[in-house]
C-alpha cells in the first residue's frame, strides 16, 4: 500500500501528468485502498512537496499551475467516492479582491492551491465590496478570511473590512489572512491581519496551520 | 551632452557628464498633479496635423508632456512605429453591462470586465478583468495567426519613408530613439492569459513551440524593413515582457532555456548584425532566477527592477558588469515619502551607481497617483542635484 501511495505522491511532486496519476490511483483504489489514503497520503502530501520545491526555487509559476491541474482533473474523477470530510475536510475559506481592485490571477492560485489542500473555498470574485466580505463570513462562518489586493491605492481597502468585521463583531471568530503584491508583512501588522501570505504557496501553509 | 547622448553614453557604460534620469507617468498622475498645480499650459502638447483627414494643417492636442516640465528623459519620446500589434485588431465594443460594471471585446480580442465609468471613483490603472482569451488551443491559434502576417503593408506608417524618418530623427535629441517589440512571454500571455500560457508549457507543448516560433518570423519579418533602413540610429529596442511576479518568474529557467532562449537569440543576432546592441527588457517582478539566461539571450539592459520583488542595482551591477544595464529601482514607496525616505533611498543607490556606470536612475515603476505633485517634485529637484558627475 505505501509502495503505490508514495508513487502516487512522486508522480504529482515530479510533475509526472495527469494520465499517469489518474491510471496510479486507479490501481490504488481497485487494490482497495481506501479513497481517503489515496487523497491523504498520496495526492496532498505530493502537493505539498510540489509547494515546498516552489518555495525553494525549483518549481515555478508554471509548474504550480500545472501540479493544481493534475490534482483536480484527478479529484473530478474521484470526487463521487469521496465524503464530504475527505474533500473539504480541512475548513473554509472566504476568499475575495478588496473592492477597487480587478486582479485575481494571484487569487485564483491560491484558490487552487487552497482547494487541492482540501479546504473548502469560497471565492467573491473581484472587486468585492467590503459589505459583502462582512455579510458572508456571518453567513458561511469560515476558519479563515483572505483579502487579495494588488494596488497599492487599493491597500486601505483591507483596513475598512477589518474594521468592519470588528463592528460586527465577528472579527474574533475568523483569521484575516492577506496577499497580493501590495502586501506586507509590516501592513498585516499595521492594519491587524494575522498574516500577510507572500506567494499562494506560503497562504495555504498558514491555512494548514489555522485548523491544524 | 544632450540626454539622447548621455542616455546612450551611460547604457553603454561610457563616460557621462550626469546619470541620465527617466521616467514614464500615469495619465492620471499628471491629471492628479494639475489638479495639484501643476500648469497645464506648461505641458501640453499641440501639433499640426491633418488628423480630420480633409486637406488642412489644424492644431491637434496630442498629450502631455510632463518629462520636460520635470527634467527627466521620456522613454517613448521618440518611437518607431511598426505596427505588431493583430490587423485587424477586433472591434473594440461593448457586449454587456449591469449596474457597476461593463464587458467589453478588447482590441486583442480578449474580454474584460470593467468598473463603469463614472459609477465611483476608479484609476485607469485598476485595470479591467481580463476573463476570456482568444487563443486556447491549437485551432484557435490558427485563427488568431492570419491576423499577424509580417508581410501586411499596414504595419508601417502611411509616411513611412526611411530617408524622411531618419531625417526627423536626427532632428531629436531629448531621449533615445526607441523601437518597441513585444517577448515571447509577454505575447503568448497577452493571448492566452497568465495560466493558461503558463499551463500550456506542460499540457500542449506542441502549441507553444509553434506560437513561440510563429512570434520570432513575425517579429523578425515585421521589422525587418525598419531596422535594416534605420540601423544605430534606431538608439534602443524596448521589448515589453512582464514574465515575472514578487516571488519570482512565472516561467522556470529550464522552460526559458527549452522554448524560449534560442529565439530570443535570433531575434538579438538578426539586431546585433543591424548595429542595434541596447536591447531592453521590460518586466516587472522578481527576474533573477533568469536573468543569466536573459542576458546568455542577447539582452543587454533591464527595467523597471522592482525593490518589492527584491531587485537591487547594487548588487545586480556586481554581478552582471558591463553586461547589462540597469533602469530604475528607486523604491516608489520610499520616495513618495519625500523627505529624509526620499533622500536616502537616492543616496544609499547613486553613488555606487555612479562608480559602476551603466545605470539610468529612476522608479522601481511608472510614477503612480500615491505621489503628489509636490513630493515628486521634491523628488525630482534632490534627484538632478545627485546626477551631474565631477
Amino acid at each position: 500500500m505505501a509502495d503505490i501511495l508514495d508513487e502516487i505522491r512522486s508522480t504529482l511532486a515530479n510533475l509526472g501528468g495527469s494520465q499517469h496519476l489518474q491510471d496510479l490511483v486507479n490501481t490504488a483504489l481497485s487494490n482497495n485502498i481506501g479513497v481517503s489514503d489515496v487523497v491523504e497520503k498520496g495526492l496532498r502530501t505530493g502537493l505539498q512537496e510540489v509547494g515546498a520545491k516552489y518555495e525553494a526555487g525549483e518549481y515555478f509559476l508554471a509548474e504550480l499551475l500545472f501540479a493544481a491541474s493534475m490534482l483536480d482533473e484527478v479529484m473530478q474523477n474521484i470526487k463521487p467516492r469521496l465524503d464530504a470530510q475527505s474533500i473539504h475536510g480541512r475548513g473554509t475559506i472566504l476568499l475575495g479582491t478588496v473592492r477597487g481592485d480587478m486582479h485575481d490571477i494571484g487569487k485564483n492560485i491560491f484558490r487552487m492551491m487552497a482547494d487541492a489542500a482540501g479546504f473548502g473555498v469560497q471565492d467573491l470574485n473581484v472587486d468585492v465590496d467590503p459589505g459583502l466580505f462582512v455579510q458572508e463570513s456571518k453567513q458561511t462562518k469560515p476558519e479563515i478570511l483572505g483579502l487579495s489586493c494588488l494596488l497599492t491605492t487599493a491597500l486601505p481597502e483591507i483596513k475598512v473590512v477589518i474594521d468592519m468585521l470588528n463592528e460586527a463583531g465577528i472579527r474574533h471568530k475568523l483569521r484575516v489572512l492577506i496577499g497580493g503584491n501590495a502586501v506586507t508583512k509590516e501592513f498585516a501588522r499595521q492594519v491587524g491581519a494575522d498574516a500577510a501570505a507572500l506567494d499562494a504557496v506560503e497562504g495555504v501553509d498558514f491555512c494548514r496551520g489555522v485548523v491544524k | 551632452m544632450t540626454p539622447r547622448e548621455r542616455m546612450k553614453n551611460a547604457v553603454d557604460f561610457r563616460a557621462v557628464d550626469a546619470i541620465p534620469w527617466a521616467e514614464n507617468f500615469y495619465v492620471e498622475t499628471i491629471s492628479r498633479f494639475v489638479a495639484q498645480g501643476l500648469p497645464a499650459h506648461k505641458i501640453a502638447v499641440v501639433d499640426w496635423k491633418m488628423d480630420s483627414g480633409i486637406l488642412l494643417n489644424w492644431p491637434v492636442f496630442t498629450g502631455l508632456d510632463a518629462n520636460s516640465y520635470f527634467g527627466c528623459i521620456n522613454f517613448f519620446g521618440c518611437m518607431i512605429v511598426v505596427d505588431l500589434a493583430p490587423i485587424p485588431r477586433f472591434k473594440q465594443r461593448k457586449i454587456g453591462e449591469d449596474s457597476k460594471y461593463q464587458q467589453f471585446v478588447m482590441e486583442s480580442g480578449a474580454r474584460s470586465r470593467i468598473v463603469k465609468k463614472g459609477s465611483r471613483e476608479t484609476t485607469w490603472y485598476a485595470m479591467p478583468q481580463f476573463y476570456s482569451f482568444p487563443v486556447s488551443d491549437k485551432k484557435s491559434w490558427e485563427r488568431y495567426k492570419q491576423r499577424l502576417d509580417p508581410e501586411d503593408p499596414r504595419r508601417y506608417p502611411k509616411d513611412w519613408d526611411p530617408d524622411g524618418y531618419s531625417e526627423v530623427l536626427d532632428q531629436y535629441d531629448a531621449g533615445p530613439t526607441l523601437l518597441a517589440m513585444t517577448g515571447f512571454y509577454g505575447f503568448g500571455a497577452e493571448l492566452m492569459g497568465i495560466p493558461g500560457f503558463n499551463l500550456a508549457f506542460y499540457k500542449d507543448p506542441e502549441l507553444i513551440k509553434d506560437m513561440i516560433a510563429h512570434w520570432e518570423y513575425f517579429t523578425i519579418e515585421s521589422v525587418r524593413e525598419a531596422v535594416e533602413a534605420l540601423k544605430d540610429r534606431i538608439d534602443m529596442i524596448f521589448w515589453w515582457e512582464d514574465l515575472a511576479e514578487r516571488h519570482g518568474p512565472n516561467i522556470s529557467p529550464k522552460l526559458y532555456r527549452e522554448f524560449l532562449l534560442p529565439h530570443y537569440k535570433r531575434v538579438t543576432e538578426f539586431l546585433n548584425k543591424n548595429k542595434i546592441h541596447r536591447i531592453m527588457m521590460d518586466s516587472d517582478g522578481n527576474t533573477k532566477p533568469i536573468l543569466d539566461l536573459v542576458v546568455e539571450a542577447g539582452i543587454s539592459g533591464h527595467w523597471p527592477l522592482e525593490v518589492n520583488s527584491d531587485m537591487d542595482v547594487r548588487t545586480l551591477c556586481k554581478q552582471y558588469g558591463k553586461k547589462l544595464f540597469l533602469v530604475g529601482n528607486l523604491d516608489k514607496r520610499e520616495i513618495a515619502k519625500g523627505g529624509e525616505a526620499m533622500r536616502n533611498e537616492i543616496d544609499s543607490k547613486m553613488s555606487i551607481m555612479k562608480e559602476t556606470g551603466g545605470y539610468v536612475a529612476g522608479l522601481d515603476h511608472l510614477v503612480h497617483v500615491e505621489f503628489t505633485f509636490e513630493t515628486f517634485k521634491e523628488y525630482a529637484d534632490y534627484l538632478k542635484t545627485k546626477l551631474p558627475l565631477e
